[in-house]
């Protein structure tokens, strides 16, 4: 299922295509925000999803998104998968930046556009 | 006597099958043995039993076993180690496969650290006899053997002293604040004749930042780069050259995030190596000579 990811304190949105992260996503559209290893072992990635569900794509350890964390909505958006539409909230003062207008004004205008 | 080298590194891994996947197929590692969510790996040019351990469930640093020259050694590094005041315990033949007798040290560092001598012999590749270079049919970066390990600690200077009291390793190179005010926020120990056999910068006791394998040359270096383009390894800074050491280097990711590092180059270290110091205002240019700065994932991210 593919689902669009808004950030929702910053009034962006990107579309995640089916099976892809929601860091991928970000990444692919010319965004970018606070990330380490992206193999689900450091945590820094971790948001917060405010509404809708995503699914973590592979094994997370416990050791760094407790079960705690996820149960307050917290994910790691280098392995979590949006089911669909879902509002996030980047945490600890990390601000979503966009580091390459030329891909994310030519990935994402369309959908803007919509949006708008 | 003498700790001889870093033997293995025992990890975390959140999914064996993919972790294996990434030490062999991309490593080019090769599996010695396996069972219950476990597997024992070694490099082409290694001849002991293995020199990663991968086990199922979380992530981060298990355990580092240095191998040491005779038997009768262990038993002066556990009296040293009780002297000056860790937690040591003897482990037996058998604890650790394919491993003989040890002993087990818990670290200021809060690492476990195993000493051991005698550990199954399987040989490299190549052999002994009228060996060739390298093996034909290596696969992916077809690393030669594990370097070294960096690991973080709160108190750098205790675990550096310990390292050089207990355990004979001298220090290669050191990074202080100011030298005005000095404390130590990184050390690079030797207990051979290369740059580091275990290094330490400040940050949370128990936690690992990297473990190397060391490859021929700068060329290797990059042809690894290469190959975790095509392997979709996530790259955390490189191909460039570290100011201490001197090595050239790529860091990338496992699989479930542990930090590894291919390495080469780097001088010789003899006992009598004068030890270089780098100030935190030019750390930038010892980490990264060539960038010149810390990224922010590289001093951040450690399992």
């Amino acid at each position: 299922m593919s689902g669009r990811v808004t950030f929702v304190d910053h009034g962006v949105t990107v579309e995640a295509r089916p099976g892809e992260t929601i860091l991928a996503a970000v990444c692919r559209t010319g965004y970018f925000y606070r990330y380490g290893c992206r193999r689900g072992g450091c945590g820094v990635c971790k948001a917060l999803v405010v509404d809708g569900t995503v699914t973590h794509a592979a094994v997370v350890a416990d050791s760094v998104l407790t079960p705690e964390e996820a149960a307050r909505g917290l994910c790691l958006t280098c392995r979590a998968v949006p089911n669909g539409d879902i509002q996030l909230r980047l945490v600890d003062g990390d601000e979503l930046r966009c580091v390459s207008p030329l891909l994310a004004g030519a990935l994402n205008r369309a959908l803007t556009k919509e949006i708008l | 006597m003498s700790v001889m080298r870093m033997g293995y590194v025992h990890i975390r891994v959140t999914d064996v099958e993919a972790a294996k996947k990434h030490y062999t197929r991309t490593m080019g590692m090769q599996v010695v043995a396996e069972g219950d969510g476990t597997a024992y790996l070694k490099c082409w040019d290694e001849y002991d039993h293995h020199s990663v351990v991968l086990e199922e469930g979380g992530v981060g640093l298990v355990k580092l076993g240095y191998k040491v020259e005779t038997p009768e050694d262990l038993a002066t590094y556990e009296k040293r180690a009780q002297k000056f005041g860790a937690s040591v315990s003897r482990m037996g033949k058998g604890e650790n496969l394919a491993v003989g007798d040890g002993v087990r040290i818990m670290l200021p560092s809060e690492h476990v650290l195993e000493l051991y001598n005698d550990i199954e012999y399987l040989g490299t590749e190549t052999g002994t006899l009228n060996p060739d270079p390298w093996p034909r049919d290596g696969v992916g970066v077809s690393a030669p053997r594990l370097d070294h390990a960096l690991l973080t600690a709160d108190d750098v200077e205790t675990t550096e002293r310990f390292f050089q009291e207990v355990l004979g390793f001298q220090a290669v190179e050191r990074a202080i604040t100011d030298p005005a005010d000095p404390m130590l926020i990184g050390t690079w120990l030797s207990c051979t004749n290369t740059p580091h056999d275990i290094a330490y910068v400040k940050g949370p006791n128990g936690k690992l930042h990297h473990f190397a394998y060391a490859m021929e040359d700068w060329n290797s270096i990059l042809r690894a780069g290469d190959i975790f383009s095509m392997d979709d390894v996530p790259v955390d800074v490189g191909p460039t050259r570290h100011g201490i050491t001197r090595g050239g280097t790529i860091y990338f990711f496992d699989p479930s995030g542990n930090r590894n590092e291919v390495f080469c180059g780097g001088y010789i270290v003899y006992p009598d190596f004068p030890t270089i110091t780098w100030t935190a205002d030019q750390l930038g240019k010892g980490i990264f000579y060539i960038q010149r700065e810390l990224n922010e994932r590289f001093t951040s991210v450690v399992t």
